[in-house]
């Protein structure tokens, strides 16, 4: 009983500024009404590799869990908590980023990979976002009777908070790029 | 009962909210300006990472410390290596 999809899209906007807005979507304060369903982001270690130009990072992510109240009802709670584990490879110009969910186990497991990396048509100026969620209803625990119907409504909800990411994505690539000094002419 | 749940955990952390956001301004100028730009070889925001993380580990007690914990995220009191290379 695993429900598992696959998104991607590209960027028209070099790998660089991508995966810096990558960054900045979850803690700017002007992007909390469109990604209402974050309610708080920590950083809890990061560690540089200053040899090979790799950055590891992990966050901790509180999300209103998605799904219809009587689920919320079910399980207590309407809160879960994530943690995001994200290797950055400046050298070879790859970000990843793992989120899975660490409360609410015993009922679902929810991992999504994210993979930036420029894109093969035009590498410095594109780059394309590979998404891949997995949810997974745990056969034995209160929700397995009803585990098709909440897996999909919360692949439905994945799906939605996706749109609404990338919006917010496209929105920061923008003003990065207005800021860029790549942008000024040169003297 | 479910928003009051809501909001207490939602503000559980938010005593670091300035020490947060100085630190992800930090980092994120860091990131920009130089990671991505080949100059790897030096962490920065050293001062507001310690900041930060000493705000987190003592607001993290209640609720959030014991699963983090467990999933090896936090660990009880070893520094951050590399944080602790460049002192």
């Amino acid at each position: 009983m695993v429900k598992a999809y696959a998104q991607e899209h590209v960027y028209k906007h070099p790998w660089e500024r991508v995966t810096a807005a990558s960054w900045r979507k979850y803690v700017e304060p002007e992007n909390r009404r469109s990604l209402s369903h974050i309610l708080e982001v920590d950083t809890l270690n990061r560690r540089l590799d200053p040899v090979s130009g790799k950055l590891y990072t992990t966050r901790g992510l509180t999300v209103h869990a998605p799904g219809p109240w009587f689920l919320h009802k079910i399980v207590g709670q309407d809160i879960c908590q994530c943690v995001e584990s994200t290797v950055v490879d400046a050298k070879a110009q790859s970000m990843e980023l793992t989120t899975r969910n660490i409360s609410l186990q015993k009922f679902i497991e929810v991992e999504e990979k994210v993979r930036y990396d420029p894109h093969s048509d035009n590498p410095t100026e594109w780059t394309v976002c590979r998404q891949e969620t997995s949810i997974r209803i745990k056969p034995l625990s209160a929700l397995a009777s009803m585990a098709e119907k909440i897996e999909q409504r919360c692949a439905e909800t994945f799906m939605q908070n996706s749109a609404k990411g990338r919006e917010v994505m496209e929105r920061i690539c923008k003003y990065l790029e207005a800021d860029s000094p790549m942008m000024a002419p040169p003297l | 009962m479910g928003l009051h749940k809501k909001t207490s955990s939602a503000s559980s952390t938010s005593p670091c909210a300035d020490l947060r956001s100085a630190y992800h301004n930090c980092f994120n100028r860091w990131y920009s300006e130089k990671f991505v730009k080949g100059r790897w070889d030096k962490e920065e925001c050293v001062s507001e990472w310690e900041k930060y993380r000493a705000c987190l580990s003592e607001h993290l007690d209640d609720k959030h410390r014991p699963f983090l914990e467990s999933e090896g995220v936090v660990q009880a009191d070893t520094g951050n290596p590399i944080d602790d290379a460049y002192k």
